[in-house]
């Protein structure tokens, strides 16, 4: 049935329609048409966030825990500026959002009006697209394409830019019709006239998969190694079932993690700058490294001319151009991990890897004693994972308690961990907890951040309590911004340039806004703290008072090869 | 192994897609000898033409970041021949 409605309106019907119930936001004068018409669709919760950054963060949250698209929304100008930041990290990370911004109108454009930005042009290259509406009519079919490419393909952020005008400007609506053009797969399209140009790309998901299984069976130290394409495309059971059929033992990457169980006689852990030694000797050791769903970024491969140099690689992406960016493969598949990775896992041959788990075995590394006192991350986490049981989310900033969260957590269920890692945005993890929160409304939700990552987002503790989000949320305190410092410790002759960071009390600070909050400062007081938080029904903050100059070991040095991690400290000109 | 290629990206005709294909030459550092565009039989259709000092994998990582870009309707690389720098010059 068609309808005559405004733009505001539009907006608000084609996010429903789609099945989208949350958006988080922050009104302006720009984008006023749209809250006005908010009003009448209830159904359409609105998240109102304390920065527009945190609003794309938790958009982004929302959609990596859910697999749906993450909502955000703010004005013209300052307000769609502040979104970048979270649309660079969802654009990095491959995760659906739609970002809806205000415009000045029309006739202002061009004009330098006041919070007038182009947006569309800041946002070209971190966004897979992006529209600037400049008629109404074409507004409905801008929405739903934009959802669709946010989607589809490898997810990406995109955005929608609606001068105000264009707002109120009424058209007439019909309710489910299709999106503005019938989308091609970008991301999997074959180039023409192209004959040599393309090394190593099968030419057909069969051909690859023929020639990867042939691989399997002929290598003798072969590694499966799992990015977030898995969690992506839900191919956890294909892995596994690829991994078991095998014996090949698998890694995941910071994004891989929880793809596959930690426990598993065949988990192996993370690779790359703070990967076990045993991780990264095993890829420099491996013949056939079998990658699925990542990038093979430099923080994963160290110097790619000394990354796993007695590895043939089968890369499975379905980003045809993450092929032989980053290291050449003997064979390229193009596809969608879950069924590329069920066809290979049909195909290959039944095998055992034992001589090659216990090589690996033998490569394990005692763990360096970095903790002085006994509240050590370790610890820490262990008692997390008591609390919870092993059943909640894990969402954590950047810095060093991302690393020692990605290395000493037992993550159990697929897609428990969420993090900001091809972009390295500190501040994701509260805002991106309060997402992670509404699309898992039942679940338990910890926000780990570190004292510097946690002081830049900490107001959406008032977002939080206003929108009843009970995200709980672990500040590992230790008085430094502390990876900038240990990079300083290890390359800088230990000049601790800026880095002591001054926190206030974070007890007041949670009692100002009315939730609880507790200061640990021994182990012994760990299990109770951490279960009354975990189990209080609101909003709760634990800050864990960690030793100041613990380091993240092993380390690889930034563009050093994988075979030579630093494991103590060296002695620098300061010592 | 020439150390010259040609990729021509066909796409539509609007400032936003030809903004963006151009941010991919910037964006991923492009060694560009030369760029051009130029409207084509096609209504509505441009193409965008540049040459870069490249092996053919980096020739080929380079044209496939194109294929992402919605509204490239396609890509076609070629090794530049001595006679296709004088046809274009």
């Amino acid at each position: 049935m068609t309808e005559t409605l405004t733009g505001a309106q539009i907006l608000c019907r084609t996010l429903l329609e789609a099945g989208v119930d949350v958006i988080f936001g922050y009104p302006g004068g720009a984008i006023m048409p749209f809250y006005h018409a908010l009003g009448d669709h209830p159904a359409l919760r609105h998240i109102l966030v304390r920065h527009e950054q945190a609003a794309a963060h938790a958009a982004d949250g929302y959609a990596r825990a859910s697999g749906r698209v993450g909502v955000c929304v703010a004005t013209s100008g300052p307000g769609a500026t502040n979104l970048v930041t979270g649309l660079a990290t969802a654009h990095m990370d491959s995760s659906p959002v739609v970002a809806i911004t205000g415009q000045v109108p029309r006739a202002m454009i061009g004009r330098d009006a006041f919070q007038e930005t182009d947006i569309v042009g800041i946002t070209l290259p971190i966004t897979k697209q992006n529209y600037l509406v400049q008629d109404v009519t074409e507004l409905a079919g801008v929405v739903r394409e934009a959802l669709a490419v946010a989607q589809q393909g490898r997810p990406g952020p995109v955005l929608i830019d609606v001068p105000k005008d264009v707002q109120n400007q009424k058209t007439t609506y019909t309710p489910g019709a299709a999106a503005r053009a019938t989308l091609r797969d970008k991301n999997t399209q074959s180039l023409r006239g192209a004959p040599a140009a393309a090394p190593g790309v099968s030419a057909s998901v069969e051909d690859g998969v023929r020639e990867a299984a042939r691989l399997i069976a002929a290598a003798e130290r072969p590694l499966i190694m799992v990015g977030h394409g898995v969690i992506i495309g839900n191919a956890y059971a294909e892995v596994r079932a690829l991994a078991e059929k095998t014996g090949i033992p698998v890694i995941t990457t910071l994004l891989g993690i929880s793809a596959f169980p930690d426990g598993h006689p065949l988990f192996l852990g993370m690779p790359g700058m703070h990967g076990e030694v045993r991780v990264n000797r095993a890829i420099q050791h491996a013949d056939l490294i079998v990658g699925i769903g990542l990038r093979f970024d430099d923080r994963v491969t160290g110097n790619t001319a000394g990354f796993a140099p007695r590895a043939r690689i089968v890369h499975i992406d379905l980003d045809r151009a993450e092929i032989g960016k980053n290291v050449p493969v003997t064979v390229g598949i193009v596809g969608d991990a879950r069924d590329v990775t069920h066809r290979l896992a049909a195909v290959v041959q039944p095998r055992t890897c034992e001589r090659w788990l216990a090589e690996i075995h033998d490569f394990t590394r005692p763990r360096a004693a970095a903790f002085r006192g006994d509240l050590a991350p370790e610890t820490i986490l262990a008692s997390l994972y008591q609390a919870t049981e092993g059943r909640c989310t894990i969402v954590t900033d950047v810095g060093q308690h991302q690393m020692w969260v990605a290395k000493l957590y037992p993550y159990r269920e697929p897609n428990s961990h969420i993090t900001s890692g091809g972009l390295g945005t500190m501040g994701f993890a509260v805002p991106a907890a309060m997402g992670v929160h509404l699309a898992r409304p039942g679940e338990t939700v910890w926000a780990i951040s570190g004292d510097g990552g946690f002081q830049m987002n900490m107001a959406e503790i008032a977002t939080m309590v206003q929108e009843r989000l009970p995200v709980k949320m672990a500040i590992f305190n230790n008085g430094y911004l502390g990876m900038v410092r240990q990079w300083q410790q290890f390359f800088h002759g230990k000049r601790y340039s800026c880095t002591p960071i001054w926190s206030p009390d974070y007890v007041k600070l949670a009692e100002a806004y009315g939730i609880p909050g507790w200061r640990v400062k021994e182990a012994a007081e760990l299990p109770d703290v951490v279960a009354q938080a975990n189990d209080y029904s609101g909003p709760a903050l634990v800050e864990f008072v960690i030793e100041q100059e613990a380091n993240v070991y092993p380390m690889i040095p930034p563009g050093g090869s994988l075979s030579e991690p630093i494991e103590t400290a060296p002695a620098s000109a300061g010592d | 192994m020439p150390d010259s290629h040609t990729v021509a990206v066909l796409l539509d005709d609007a400032l936003l897609t030809l903004n963006r294909a151009v941010g991919v030459l910037r964006r991923r550092n492009v060694p560009i000898e030369r760029v051009a565009l130029r409207p084509t039989a096609t209504a509505g259709v441009s193409q965008l033409t540049f040459i870069l000092k490249a092996d053919a994998a980096t020739a080929d990582r380079v044209a496939q970041q194109f294929h992402k870009i919605v509204g490239v309707r396609d890509v076609v690389l070629a090794a530049t021949e001595e006679s296709t720098r004088e046809v274009q010059s």
